[in-house]
């Protein structure tokens, strides 16, 4: 009940002129690069924090959530029609929506990845609406050691389970964390390796980092591989109206995607990759047409595109009640909360609750605007698709540059944005996880302040970490979560 | 030397460089002078858990490409380090553009380099699609949000 006042609130927040312009920009702008092969929500956002610094910030916490929902719809689109995932979320997606467009049927596709998504986010945003303010009770009973063992669960899990394998995710995390180290240390004020570089004492900027390897690692490795490049667009074919027959095959994998994404999207397990994969698996096994899978089923499109919506959803519960992202782009929402000084959390919730809950609203308000967007108007869209490379890419780094220049007007950014984008190809080329590298670059700094809270807490005494139940009980989970699969192994070989 | 090789040879680069990274931060750390009060929760303990941190993870993956069970890359092409070098160029040389030619100049040179490094050979488009994009940029940044982006050679004309 409290929830649903405070979201009533919130759609009033929400339905006010100047916010809805907001949220239709983040969703149009959201669906444009979702679209767009090369450019995703995380580097969006990172590339608008410089220009939105002196924004209103419940206006652009609208536009960036929708921004980050749009991107899950419009690259569905891109899987479907082109093959190539807008975003790792539609990763499976790709698989049967593309078998679907090349035997004719793409029009259906995009419908019941459209629809998917809409029912989905709905719920998830639902879902979302009644677990944040639960989630901020359970914030509430969190000291510093908690919070600690909380952001080593989520290093543990994001490095083990992104990635081709375990040692890339945990250099991909410590290469993070290694970069969040540089810069004026906040408890002592003694500069940390800045090598005798001035512009190095107030840190590197999350911006640097993100556009480096989300925009200037991703242009280098795909000129790279030529093979890559060459790409054939399908068309839309047939109705976008969908079967009574079609109807009948999606709402379920609707429902269950639903309810994989959403929890999924909460645990600190790295956002929309592994629920899409397992969605697809379970519709696999579930279906009553399994000749069709490989050949373009509806289900294998209508479970993974839900799941990838719900996730999205989840994602911002640990984000707004706990600080705690778990995506590379719930990482760059968290550095936009800093940017405002504002912390998330239960402060949030009490201080800023018309920011918080308008954001809410608006997401389902989003979500209404996202169907319009993409079921009527995807034949605007997919015109998008015909923009040449070379001039994408060109345009790509472009505003990379112009945004990372603006941070300070400094060309020892550019510089830095150099070096991180050589790593970022590096990365891209031998499969190591990029996420992790984000996530401990924003949270790690945050990390390391409870750490030493919670220890000059307890006067030097680290026992503290074992003997709350709380910290104890998560810190066990980031232990099983390692050593559970190295057992399982074992008995496998047995 | 086939692609197999010399991803392994990449690989073994790869974990040695980390390994050189974390010695770096971890002599660095070394180096700090830290008041005796701060001694027990310093500044340098979180560094030397990343030195540590990265050293493993880095000596693991440079020990599995010697020894050749690091198969986790399959399918891919050998990298033509070529276009990566054309774009490499093009940053370089928008970097050190920027403050002397101004926005507009340096950001065409980059957009050509990329445009060039994507493959593209109609570079009579991709010059006038450039032009239009910097010089939208320039303006719409400068005059709509008020950044404060170098003007350059153009110094009163945009």
């Amino acid at each position: 009940m409290e929830s649903f006042l405070s979201l009533v609130d919130g759609f009033a927040t929400a339905l006010t002129p100047i916010n809805l312009m907001w949220s239709l920009v983040g969703v149009t702008l959201g669906t444009l690069i979702g679209i767009l092969p090369g450019i995703g929500p995380a580097l969006t956002i990172a590339l608008l924090l410089p220009v939105t610094r002196n924004l209103d910030p419940t206006g652009a916490f609208i536009m960036f959530a929708g921004l980050y929902y749009g991107a899950m719809y419009g690259s569905s689109t891109t899987s479907i029609l082109l093959n190539t995932p807008g975003e790792s979320g539609s990763i499976m997606t790709a698989i049967e929506g593309n078998l679907m467009a090349r035997q004719g049927r793409g029009a259906a596709a995009l419908s019941t990845a459209a629809i998917g998504s809409f029912v989905a986010g709905t719920l998830g945003t639902l879902a979302l609406t009644f677990l944040a303010p639960l989630f901020v009770k359970l914030a509430l009973l969190f000291g510093p050691a908690e919070y600690f063992s909380l952001m080593i669960l989520a290093f543990t899990t994001v490095s083990v389970l992104l990635g081709a394998s375990k040692s890339r995710g945990l250099a991909a995390l410590m290469l993070g964390l290694a970069f969040g180290l540089v810069g004026t240390d906040i408890l002592t004020g003694q500069p940390r390796l800045v090598f005798g570089y001035p512009s190095l004492l107030r840190g590197i900027d999350v911006v640097v980092v993100a556009v480096g390897l989300f925009a200037v690692g991703e242009a280098l490795f795909m000129a790279s591989q030529a093979r890559l490049r060459s790409a054939e667009i399908l068309p839309i074919k047939g109705s976008l109206f969908m079967t009574r027959e079609e109807w009948r095959r999606s709402w379920k994998p609707w429902l269950r995607g639903a309810g994989i994404g959403f929890p999924f999207g909460a645990l600190p397990a790295g956002g929309t990759e592994i629920p899409t994969f397992l969605s697809y698996f379970l519709e696999k096994k579930l279906t009553k047409h399994p000749e069709e899978f490989g050949r373009g089923a509806i289900e294998g499109v209508a479970g993974p595109e839900a799941a990838n919506n719900a996730a999205v959803a989840g994602v911002l519960v640990p984000l707004l009640a706990l600080g705690l992202p778990t995506s590379a782009t719930a990482a760059i929402l968290l550095a936009a909360f800093e940017q405002y000084n504002l912390q998330p959390g239960p402060l949030l919730f009490a201080g800023n609750s018309a920011l918080v809950w308008g954001l809410i609203a608006s997401l389902y308000i989003g979500n209404v605007m996202l169907l319009v967007l993409n079921l009527p108007l995807v034949g605007l869209w997919v015109k998008l698709l015909t923009i040449p490379q070379p001039l994408l890419y060109g345009g790509i780094l472009i505003f990379s540059t112009l945004g990372v220049y603006s941070l300070s007007n400094s060309t020892f950014d550019l510089v830095l944005l150099f070096i991180v984008g050589f790593i970022g190809f590096l990365m891209r080329r031998h499969e190591f996880p990029v996420a992790p590298c984000i996530i401990g670059l924003i949270l790690g700094p945050f990390a390391e302040a409870h750490f030493r809270r919670a220890l000059s807490i307890s006067q030097g005494d680290p026992s503290v970490f074992v003997t709350h139940p709380l910290s104890a009980v998560l810190l066990a989970i980031a232990a099983a979560v390692i050593i559970v699969p190295i057992v399982l192994r074992r008995f496998k070989h047995v | 030397m086939n692609t197999k090789q010399s991803i392994a040879g990449a690989g073994l680069a790869i974990g040695l460089g980390l390994v050189a990274i974390a010695s770096v931060i971890g002599f660095e750390t070394m180096q700090m002078r830290v008041p005796p009060s701060y001694a027990r929760v310093g500044p340098q303990i979180f560094p030397y858990i990343i030195a540590i941190g990265m050293a493993l993870a880095g000596g693991y993956i440079a020990w599995k490409s010697y020894r050749g069970g690091d198969d986790v890359i399959d399918d891919v092409e050998p990298t033509d380090w070529k276009n990566v070098g054309i774009i490499a160029l093009g940053l370089i040389a928008h970097m050190n553009l920027l403050r002397p030619a101004g926005f507009v100049p340096a950001g065409l040179v980059l957009f050509m380099s990329v445009a060039i490094a994507f493959g593209s050979r109609r570079y009579g488009r991709d010059a006038i699609v450039g032009l239009f994009l910097v010089m939208f940029a320039y303006i719409g940044f400068t005059y709509g949000l008020g950044l404060q982006l170098p003007p350059g050679i153009l110094k009163g004309l945009l």
